[in-house]
C-alpha cells in the first residue's frame, strides 16, 4: 500500500496516459504556477522523462513580468516546445482591467485561449485546476468536453465512473482534462517539496515580507504577508492557514458567482 | 501502510434527507474552512433572507442555492483525529442519478441519510442498489433530522429495523445505525442530551472505527489477489518499449512471467521503469507502471496483464447487472461500447430473462452482453469485474460483472433426427438400491497440483465405505476416449465436453464421480456445470503453489515445457483461471492427503450426500432422497 501523495501521483499519471492515448494532438495549459508545473512533472512522469506534448500558455500582457523571464528560461533549460497564445486584437482595441475584470478576463484569457486551440488545432488539454480552489471547479469531472465557443454545460455533465473517462471528441470539441482535480493545495505543495520541483521564486517571500500564494495578471493578483522563504516553510503556512488560496485573485470576488460565470463560458 | 491513508465515504440518499447539509455541518465544525468561505456563504444566505446553510459550502452552483438543491456531485477532503477522509456529496434527485454514481464510484463505504421524519424515500432504496453494484458493501446509516421527528426513540427503532432489513436484503453490510440532526450539529462528534437513550458512539468516531476496519479488510484481500495490470499503451520514445498501465490488484516484480488476455502472449518483466529511474523491485495495487520485458511483443491496448497460472477469463458474451443512468431508454437494437479495464469493445444487449422490456434512467436490468470479439475480465467482485456501456459520447450505465454465459449451447446435436429415448432404470432406482447419492466431485487446478493422487485417495475411501464410485482421470481419458485433442483451447473445451456428459451418464446410474481433469478455463467448468447440473457439481480447487508444482513436476512436464517443448501448457505458457467459488480450496502444498479426503467427506456430509455408510446391495434409509 502506497502513501497518499504517491497514490495521487499514481491516479494523475493513468488520467494523463489516458488523455494521450486517446485526444488528438493534446497539449499542456502551463502558466508556471506550481500546479501546471506540477502537472508538467507528472507528464515526464508519465512518458518516463519525455514530453510529447507541447504547452501552452496564455499571455495577457498583464503577467507579473517575473513570471515571463522565468517562462523562457525554464523552456530552454528543458528544451520544451511552447505555443504562447494572446490576444492581441482586444490589446489593441485597449483591453484591461479597467474595462471591468470579468470582461478582461473574458477577453484576455478565455478568448485567447479559445483562438490558441482553434488556431493550433488543439485536440484536449491538461489543466492544473483542483476542486479545492473554488466552488465551480469542485464540482467539475475529470474529462470535460467544451465545444467551439468554450461553454461548460455544468447542469448536464457526462457521467464518469471508476477510471472509465469519455475521450472521445465530436467535431469542433476540445477535451479539458483535469488530472490534478482531486489534489489539494496542501498536496501540491507536499508534492513539490517530496519531489525537490523547480518552482518561480515569486511564490517565496521577499524581503518586504510579502510572497505570492496565487498567481495571476499583476493588476488582479495580490501578495500575501509571509516569512516563508523556504519550501519547507510554505508547507508548513499552507497546513495552518484558514484564509482561501485564491483570496488575493481579484476575479473570483468581483460578484457571488464570478467564477461559475466566467467557467460556463470557457475559463479555465 | 501510513495511518495517513484517506477513507473515502460517499454519503448518499434520498432528496432532501440532508445529505449536502449533513457534509456542510461536518466541514463547519470540523473541517478547514477558509473564514472568507464562511463569511461568503454567510453572506449569501443572509441576502436570501435564510439561516446559515451549511449545505451551500458544497453546492456551490448559483442553480443550487437558489433551488436548495445539489445538481453534481463534489468531494471535499476532511480530518477528524488525525483520519484523513474523502467525503463524495451525491445529489438524490433521480435526474441527477449519473452524478450520483460518478461520485459514488469513487468510495470504500457508504453513508446512507435517512430523514427520521419521512423515513425510507424512493432514492433511499435505489441508492442502495446502486452501491451494491459498484462493490460499496459496506454502509453506516444516519437518521437524520431526529429534532423533526421530536427525538423520538420508538420512530428511530422503526426506521432502523427497516432499513437494516433492507440493507441485508441486498447483501450489504450495515455498519451500525446511528440516530442524528445535521442541522443542528447533534450526535456528529458528541452524545447529544436529546438523544440519551443512544447507548452507540456518535457519527464521527463510528466513521473513524468502521472505515478503519474497512481499510484493513481490503488490504487483507489484497494481499491474496491475483496480478491484474490494465495495458492502456505501449510507447516507443527511444528503439525499446514500454509497456504501460496500471496494476487494479496483485503485484508485479521483474523476473515476473506475465501473461497478456486476451492476445495470449507471454513474456517475462525485465524491469519496472520509472521518472527519474529508481529500480523498482515491486509494483503494487494503485500503480501506474511502465514495464520492460524481454521479449518486444506486440499487443495493443485493451489487454490484461496476469501470471500465468492465474489469468482472468477470456469470452465475447458476459452477463452483467446494470443501473441505467442515461435520460434516453436503453435500445435493444442499438450497438453500443463496453469499456472493461482498458478494453473497448463494440457490444449488444439482450435481456437476460428474454423480456424486452423498457429501461430507463434509474432502471436495473440483468443483461447477457454480445461483444464483437473476445475481452478479458474477472467477475463477482475481484480484479477487473466493473464494466460501463457508453454511446460514443456518453456513459449510459454502468455495472458488474456476473456468471458467464456458456460460448457454446450444452445440447447442440448435429443431427436434427435425434430423439431421446426416456424409460430406462432411473437414477433414484440406482441410488435407493446402494444406498446412497450420487454426486460429482469436480477437480480443477495445475499439472502437479495433485489432483490424480487425491481422486485416487478418495476413491479408495468411498470405496471402502462402501459407495459406488468412478474416476474419470484427464491423461488417462486423453489416451483413449479423447485421443484424438489436443490443448488448444477448443480441444480443451471439447475435452471437458466429454468428461462432462461421461459424468453426467456415471451420474445417472447413482455413482459418486471423481473427474480430475486441469479444466483451466472458467467457461468450459461452467458448461461442465450445466450439463451436470449445478446440485450434482461440486467444484474443488486443488491448490498448490506453481513453484511448487515446478519442483514436483512428477511427470517431467515443467521441464519440458520450460525447455519450449510444450507450447500450450496451464500456468506456464497458456492461461489457467482459478475458480472464484469453488465448493472447496485444498491447498496440496500445506494439506495432508488425509486431511484433503476428509474436509472432501464432511463437505460431502454437509451437503446432505453421504449417508451412514451400508452394506453393497442393502436397501438403507436414504438420508438425502434426491
Amino acid at each position: 500500500m502506497n502513501d497518499y501523495l504517491t497514490s495521487l501521483e499514481h491516479e494523475s499519471v493513468f488520467i494523463v496516459r489516458e488523455a494521450y492515448k486517446k485526444v488528438k494532438n493534446l497539449a499542456l495549459l502551463w502558466s508556471m504556477g506550481k500546479d501546471s508545473t506540477v502537472l508538467l512533472h507528472l507528464v515526464r512522469k508519465a512518458f518516463l522523462g519525455h514530453v510529447p506534448i507541447p504547452l501552452v500558455h496564455i499571455d495577457t500582457s498583464y503577467k507579473i513580468p517575473e513570471m515571463i523571464t522565468w517562462r523562457d528560461q525554464y523552456v530552454k533549460d528543458h528544451n520544451l516546445r511552447l505555443i504562447v497564445g494572446q490576444n492581441k486584437q482586444a490589446l489593441a482595441d485597449g483591453m484591461g482591467p479597467d474595462k471591468g475584470r470579468l470582461v478582461c478576463c473574458g477577453a484576455l484569457k478565455t478568448q485567447a485561449l479559445l483562438d490558441t486551440i482553434k488556431e493550433n488545432q488543439i485536440g484536449g488539454l491538461l489543466l492544473g485546476i483542483r476542486r479545492d480552489e473554488e466552488g465551480s471547479r469542485a464540482k467539475e469531472r475529470v474529462v470535460s468536453p467544451r465545444p467551439e465557443d468554450g461553454t461548460w454545460t455544468y447542469k448536464d455533465q457526462v457521467a464518469e465512473i471508476w477510471n472509465h473517462y469519455n475521450l472521445h471528441l465530436p467535431q469542433d470539441v476540445h477535451m479539458r482534462v483535469h488530472p490534478l482535480l482531486h489534489w489539494t493545495e496542501l498536496d501540491v505543495w507536499e508534492y513539490i517539496e517530496r519531489e525537490r520541483l523547480e518552482i518561480m521564486p515569486l511564490y517565496f517571500s521577499n524581503a518586504d515580507g510579502k510572497r505570492y500564494r496565487s498567481l495571476g495578471c499583476w493588476p488582479c493578483t495580490g501578495t500575501i504577508d509571509s516569512c516563508a522563504t523556504t519550501l519547507d516553510a510554505v508547507v508548513d503556512e499552507i497546513r495552518n492557514t484558514k484564509t482561501s488560496e485564491r483570496a488575493g485573485r481579484a476575479q473570483d470576488n468581483a460578484d457571488t458567482y464570478a467564477m461559475q460565470k466566467l467557467r460556463s463560458q470557457g475559463y479555465m | 501502510m501510513t495511518e495517513f491513508q484517506q477513507r473515502k465515504i460517499v454519503i448518499v440518499g434520498h432528496v432532501d434527507h440532508g445529505k449536502s447539509t449533513l457534509l456542510g455541518r461536518l466541514l463547519m465544525d470540523f473541517g478547514k474552512v477558509p473564514q472568507q468561505t464562511i463569511e461568503k456563504v454567510r453572506k449569501t444566505c443572509e441576502s436570501r433572507g435564510v439561516q446559515l446553510e451549511p449545505a451551500f459550502f458544497l453546492d456551490a452552483f448559483q442553480e443550487e442555492q437558489e433551488q436548495g438543491i445539489s445538481i453534481d456531485t463534489t468531494r471535499v477532503n476532511f480530518e477528524f483525529e488525525d483520519h484523513r477522509f474523502l467525503l463524495i456529496d451525491a445529489p438524490g434527485h433521480l435526474e441527477f442519478l449519473k452524478n450520483m454514481t460518478t461520485g459514488a464510484s469513487g468510495a470504500e463505504t457508504g453513508i446512507l441519510v435517512i430523514d427520521g421524519y419521512e423515513g425510507i424515500g424512493s432514492q433511499t432504496m435505489r441508492h442502495l442498489k446502486i452501491l451494491g453494484i459498484l462493490g460499496v458493501r459496506r454502509v453506516i446509516v444516519v437518521v437524520n433530522k431526529m429534532d423533526k421527528s421530536g427525538y423520538s426513540q420508538a420512530r428511530f427503532e422503526e426506521v432502523a429495523s427497516e432499513i437494516r432489513g433492507h440493507v441485508e436484503h441486498e447483501g450489504q453490510t450495515c455498519l451500525s445505525v446511528v440516530p442524528i440532526s445535521a442541522l443542528k450539529g447533534e450526535n456528529l462528534s458528541a452524545p447529544s442530551e436529546n438523544l440519551s437513550w443512544y447507548a452507540g458512539l456518535p457519527l464521527l468516531p463510528q466513521m473513524v472505527a468502521h472505515t478503519t476496519a474497512t481499510a484493513v479488510s481490503i488490504a487483507e484481500e489484497s494481499e491474496h489477489e491475483p496480478l491484474r495490470m490494465v495495458l492502456q499503451d505501449v510507447y516507443r520514445f527511444t528503439d525499446e518499449r514500454f509497456y504501460a498501465g496500471r496494476i487494479i490488484s496483485g503485484t508485479i516484480s521483474p523476473g515476473a512471467r506475465v501473461f497478456f488476455s486476451p492476445s495470449g502472449k507471454v513474456s517475462t518483466v525485465e524491469a519496472i521503469e520509472t521518472f527519474p529511474a529508481a529500480g523498482l523491485n515491486k509494483a503494487v495495487k494503485g500503480d501506474s507502471v511502465a514495464l520492460r520485458l524481454k521479449d518486444q511483443i506486440f499487443v495493443e491496448r485493451g489487454e490484461i496483464i496476469s501470471l500465468p497460472d492465474q489469468t482472468p477469463e477470456v469470452n465475447n458474451e458476459i452477463q452483467a447487472k446494470l443501473i441505467w443512468l442515461n435520460s434516453e431508454p436503453l435500445n435493444w437494437a442499438a450497438d453500443y461500447l463496453i469499456k472493461v479495464g482498458t478494453a473497448e469493445v463494440s457490444c449488444r444487449l439482450e435481456p437476460s430473462n428474454s423480456v424486452f422490456s423498457q429501461v430507463g434512467n434509474g432502471d436495473f436490468v440483468d443483461v447477457d452482453i454480445k461483444m464483437q470479439k473476445p475481452i478479458s475480465f474477472d467477475r463477482d467482485g475481484r480484479g477487473v469485474d466493473k464494466l460501463v456501456i457508453c454511446t460514443t459520447y456518453e456513459t449510459v450505465a454502468c455495472g458488474a460483472i456476473a456468471t458467464p454465459n456458456p460460448s457454446q449451447k450444452v445440447q447442440k446435436t448435429k443431427s436434427k433426427n435425434i430423439v431421446v429415448e426416456a424409460g430406462f432404470v432411473k437414477r433414484e432406482e440406482h441410488e435407493e438400491r446402494q444406498g446412497h447419492r450420487g454426486t460429482v466431485l469436480w477437480m480443477t487446478g495445475l499439472s502437479g497440483a495433485g489432483k490424480s493422487t487425491l481422486a485416487k485417495a478418495l476413491e479408495r475411501r468411498l470405496f471402502n465405505d462402501g459407495y459406488r464410485v468412478a474416476v474419470l482421470d484427464g491423461d488417462n481419458l486423453r489416451s483413449g476416449v479423447c485421443a484424438d485433442l489436443g490443448f488448444e483451447p477448443e480441444d480443451r473445451a471439447e475435452n471437458i465436453r466429454r468428461v462432462a456428459h461421461m459424468a453426467k451418464l456415471l451420474l445417472n446410474t447413482g455413482m459418486v464421480v471423481i473427474t480430475a481433469c486441469i479444466s483451466p478455463y472458467e467457461k468450459d467448468r461452467r458448461l461442465a456445470e450445466e450439463v451436470i447440473g449445478e446440485a450434482d457439481f461440486h467444484e474443488l480447487f486443488v491448490f498448490c503453489p506453481i513453484e511448487v508444482c515446478q519442483q514436483r513436476d512428477p511427470k517431467g512436464l515443467y521441464k519440458k515445457a520450460s525447455g519450449g517443448q510444450i507450447n500450450d501448457f496451464s500456468g506456464l505458457n497458456a492461461p489457467y483461471q482459478p475458480p472464484t467459488k469453488p465448493r472447496l480450496r485444498l491447498d496440496s502444498s500445506t494439506m495432508s492427503i488425509a486431511d484433503e479426503v476428509e474436509e472432501i467427506i464432511s463437505m460431502m456430509k454437509a451437503h446432505n450426500l453421504k449417508p451412514a455408510p451400508v452394506p453393497i446391495g442393502a436397501r438403507g434409509d436414504l438420508v438425502g432422497k434426491p
